[in-house]
């Protein structure tokens, strides 16, 4: 028999399904092959008058296009339509931004995220990055002629000065990338959304530091690792002669997709159907949904009348990047551990489009402010994101939380061992949320169940540990943070929508609307329905295609909220359900609805389980002419998202390292994460959310970048062999902690755990590596050759 | 480390019509008007049998979504011509019994401590497909065996170590079965 792993999880309230090992009720489907994407869903032989598109791609990193010729591709057999930046369908298009709602909205376009720095134009004349879609589209019968006919177009190019890093584009002379959003400089504007550049100030920083016992400052910068969803992003969009639009795709939202069609082409909402199914993983790229790819398919459909697919190569899924990010920081304290004041300026390197780069610099540090550093009495933030020629900025599994911890962890480790206190106990001491004093029991619970775990006891001090096999170290390190997010961050969703149909075989229809990439919100919403109603899971069917002229609004897959907020109303649609059945039963067995109850889909006298029916047997029983057969038996149900503040739930990752100083090579030995869910709904889930993570973590702390020719701004590895990321053969040994401390409301009370699941991991890392070799590399990722230079090997 | 899947090296000459038993079942493909001579082995299986439980993700060999076995052998059916497989026997994740053992494995994979095998799904038949290669192979594979043969399918979700378990659980139940047999 093979070993079990020891069971690191208890559940607060133990249950039936809810909080169990189950498998995952698509989890056939998927091995199975069975399991649809969108690209399965649009092959030519289900639409045989289906095109290709095939969208020009800028050679270079910053330039203007002065005229096209398409005569040559125009006249290519097999191509049937062709649009260009200056046909008038083009031209009169709105500008646009790549992200206007942080998805979580399904609100037009005005009152959005974005709103402000709209930076794209649809298929523009202007180019700001080596790949960059613009000028000319072409649909033909098959994706070679398309690509073909794309070479055959002729452009004659204004080839513009370029720059690639923050430090180039700050300095006075350099291009102006988008006057139209800012004709003095390439910083983003502030806006309402995004306020001023000093985004915290709390306290008094400067005064903290005079009177602090240790100041200590640092520089740092954090990496530009890419989603690599393997599901890379496809349309078909078909624009009918009645006007309907209907459009099939990849995105993670289906309702969202359609107001951006709606707000882009003035098109009415119901004339506009969007079909989304699975997505094959999402990672953040979903993000930045409102592409301009999907209005230029539109158009291109609406032109031919045909229906049209794009979708992009591989290569052309290095399409969007995390927003890399540099700056300082600076930590005050007193010899007794407490933390007085930090500051920090974080600049980030928006790329060619601000599609996520102001959120990733200032929203969400400011939000975190309140909740990691919430106590520190004195804080200031300041930074802006700017303008290069380099791939678009957007999430990776977050917007700029992990690099937000990056940076704060980083202090306070440096600050640990100058104050010589164990780093968790300095996190415990000052860490938590602005409404939770410390030590918050939520922060001290995952602290010390991962510590128990990695053997934190055993750590040296840095560089201090023996030397192995000649050359290799060891070292252990540790980040805390936050988990994102908690109900009340979700107020811009509105309410969530469920729906839950009762079939007269007792089997269940369940529309809680959600596009499934991957994080397993289907497995809790089916657990919850499951649970609460009285049925087996294995009745309950979820609807996997979400269909916006059918379904309810779907809930977007961000913020890692999805499961818990369509858990918590799922559990209030089956009790309504619930009541009616029970009702209805009553009435059959003569008793009133509060002597019953449900299990496994049998309706039974509390106390007396001897005496019940199953849901099939009383459908069998009633009269076809009464209600009673009003089958199915539905309960819709619409909760709101409160504001009101739980505090928060946190995780803390634990890592431990080996380096060896010859070669610079980091191998992570063991990595631990201890995540509070409030409620873990769905364990295996969970946990493979944490475990899949520090492998995304892993990629990002040690190998994960894209590179670019300084000489010509052309990305060199925009492919799976040169842009490494975590394999079969990599990951480590891995445990993950699922635990349940923090309490919010409604019937589970969770916090998210996805999203943050990597979001310590980089930063753990890098502090396991200076515990290891006593030298502070303080950039991502921490290469062999980073290693070296750090440890003055270079050039040996 | 690489895993040691290649495309299939068939028989590339000119050839006007292709025979392959696919799942089982001949079918025949006339090059130039079924299918183009450059056509791909994974066009052939999604585009016209609409088998599309295999995955094309970056169409270049790189990460084993759209691994299928020819005669057994997991093979990149993105990078291996279709002429190429004439005569050939192909068997896709359609291909496989509804109860077998690697599918079942993979589904049910929800043990604490490793998490589910597949996440957002999209690598999942390409892993299942090496995994029945690697036993078909090796039916009782140590660790590093099953990392080696697995490491050239790429999960960006992050599920190796559940992926790894589901396969050492499915190597369990055959070594259960022979020791049963032998006695």
């Amino acid at each position: 028999m093979m070993e079990e792993k020891k069971n690191l999880f208890t559940p607060r309230v133990p249950r039936k399904y809810i909080g169990q090992y189950r498998p995952r009720p698509d989890g056939y489907e998927k091995a199975s092959g069975i399991a649809k994407f969108a690209e399965d869903m649009t092959l030519k032989r289900q639409f045989p008058d289906m095109l290709y598109m095939k969208i020009l791609k800028s050679p270079y990193p910053h330039a203007k296009i002065k005229s096209v010729d398409t005569s040559k591709a125009e006249a290519l057999p097999g191509v049937v339509g062709i649009l260009k930046y200056n046909d008038p369908e083009v031209a009169v298009m709105k500008m646009t931004n790549g992200s206007w709602t942080d998805g979580t909205g399904t609100f037009d376009k005005k009152r959005a995220f974005g709103a402000g720095i709209e930076d794209r134009k649809v298929l523009g004349d202007h180019a700001h990055w080596v790949g960059d879609e613009i000028g000319v589209a072409i649909a033909a019968e098959t994706i070679e002629t398309a690509e073909e006919a794309l070479k055959l177009v002729e452009v004659e190019w204004e080839v513009l000065p370029f720059v690639l890093t923050v430090e180039d584009s700050k300095k006075p002379g350099a291009p102006i990338l988008h006057p139209e959003i800012n004709a003095e400089s390439n910083w983003a504007p502030s806006t309402d959304f995004s306020g001023p550049d000093t985004y915290v100030d709390r306290g008094d920083v400067e005064k903290a530091f005079a009177e602090a016992d240790v100041v200590l400052e640092t520089e740092w910068k954090y990496g530009n690792a890419q989603q690599c969803a393997l599901d890379y992003w496809n349309c078909m969009v078909d624009w009918a002669r009645d006007g309907q639009i209907i459009v099939i795709s990849d995105s993670y939202a289906a309702n969202q997709t359609r107001t951006h069609f709606h707000c882009m082409l003035d098109v009415p909402l119901s004339q506009i159907r969007v079909i989304s199914p699975y997505e094959g993983g999402n990672h953040g790229r979903g993000d930045t949904g409102e592409q301009p790819f999907f209005l230029v398919t539109a158009l291109m459909a609406k032109k031919t009348r045909r229906p049209v697919k794009y979708h992009q190569t591989r290569k052309e899924h290095f399409h969007d990047t995390q927003s890399s990010m540099e700056g300082k920081v600076k930590i005050g304290a007193m010899k007794d551990g407490a933390i007085t004041a930090i500051e920090m300026n974080n600049y980030g390197n928006n790329g060619a489009y601000c599609d996520c780069g102001i959120a990733s610099v200032k929203f969400v540090p400011k939000e975190w402010s309140e909740l990691t550093p919430g106590r520190i009495p004195n804080l200031k933030f300041s930074g802006n994101a700017i303008y290069t020629n380099i791939l678009p900025s957007s999430c990776m599994r977050s917007i700029g939380n992990v690099q937000a911890n990056y940076i704060i962890e980083l202090a306070m480790d440096m600050m640990a061992e100058k104050l010589n206190i164990d780093p968790i106990e300095l996190a415990i001491q000052n860490l938590t949320c602005h409404n939770v004093p410390a030590p918050n029991p939520c922060v001290e619970g995952v602290i010390r169940a991962g510590a128990k775990e990695i053997g934190w006891e055993n750590r040296h001090p840095a560089g201090k540990g023996e030397w192995i096999a000649g050359s290799k170290k060891r070292g252990m390190g540790f980040a805390v943070n936050n988990v994102w997010h908690t109900e009340n961050h979700e107020f811009r969703r509105g309410p969530t929508q469920v729906m839950i149909k009762l079939n007269h075989d007792g089997t269940v229809i369940l529309d809680a609307p959600t596009v499934e990439a991957g994080g397993g919100s289907n497995g809790c919403a089916v657990n919850a329905c499951a649970e609460t109603l009285g049925v087996c899971p294995e009745d309950v069917r979820w609807i996997s295609v979400q269909d916006t002229q059918t379904g309810l609004k779907d809930q977007v897959q961000t913020d890692s909220a999805v499961s818990f907020i369509l858990s918590e109303a799922v559990h209030q649609c089956a009790l309504d359900l619930k009541s009616k059945l029970l009702e209805k039963v009553g009435r059959k067995l003569d008793r009133k609805p509060e002597e019953l109850d449900i299990e496994e889909g049998r309706v039974f006298v509390k106390g007396q389980p001897e005496i019940g029916m199953t849901i099939k047997e009383y459908y069998d029983s009633v009269d076809l002419f009464t209600e009673d057969f009003l089958v199915p038996l539905t309960s819709y149900y619409a909760r709101e998202i409160s504001d009101e503040d739980f505090g928060t739930a946190y995780m803390a990752n634990f890592v431990e390292v080996e380096v060896d100083t010859e070669t610079g090579e980091v191998k992570v030995l063991k990595m631990v994460v201890a995540s509070d869910g409030g409620t873990v709904l769905y364990p295996p889930g969970a946990e493979g959310q944490l475990i899949g993570g520090q492998c995304q973590g892993l990629g990002e702390g040690l190998y994960e970048q894209i590179i670019y020719d300084d000489a010509t701004g052309i990305p060199l590895n925009f492919n799976f062999v040169d842009y490494h990321f975590p394999t079969m053969a990599d990951f480590p040994e891995i445990e993950a902690i699922p635990m349940e401390i923090y309490k919010g409301r409604g019937e589970f009370g969770c916090s998210g755990m996805g999203e943050s699941a990597p979001c310590c991991t980089p930063r753990a890392i890098s502090n396991a590596v200076y515990n290891a070799i006593g030298v502070r590399i303080n950039s991502t990722p921490i290469t062999p050759m980073k290693v070296l230079e750090a440890l003055g090997k270079e050039g040996e | 480390m690489c895993n040691d899947k290649i495309c299939f090296s068939g028989d590339l000459t000119a050839k006007e019509e292709v025979r392959l038993k696919i799942n089982g079942k001949w079918y025949e493909f006339r090059v130039g008007i079924d299918i183009e001579p450059q056509a791909t082995l994974a066009y052939l299986l999604r585009e016209k049998l609409g088998l599309t439980g295999t995955k094309v993700s970056c169409d270049t060999g790189e990460c084993g979504a759209c691994t299928v076995l020819v005669d057994g052998k997991a093979t990149l059916s993105c990078m291996t011509i279709a002429l190429s497989v004439d005569g050939h026997e192909v068997t896709t994740v359609e291909g496989l019994a509804e109860d077998d053992p690697v599918v079942m494995a993979f589904s049910h994979q929800c043990e604490h401590g490793y998490g589910t095998a597949m996440q957002c799904g999209y690598c999942t038949p390409g892993f299942v497909m090496s995994a029945k290669s690697l036993l078909n192979e090796n039916p009782d594979p140590t660790e590093e065996e099953i990392r080696h043969a697995l490491s050239g399918n790429l999960c960006r979700c992050g599920t190796y170590p559940a992926v790894l378990r589901a396969v050492q659980h499915v190597a369990e139940d055959l070594r259960n079965e022979r020791e049963g047999a032998k006695r």
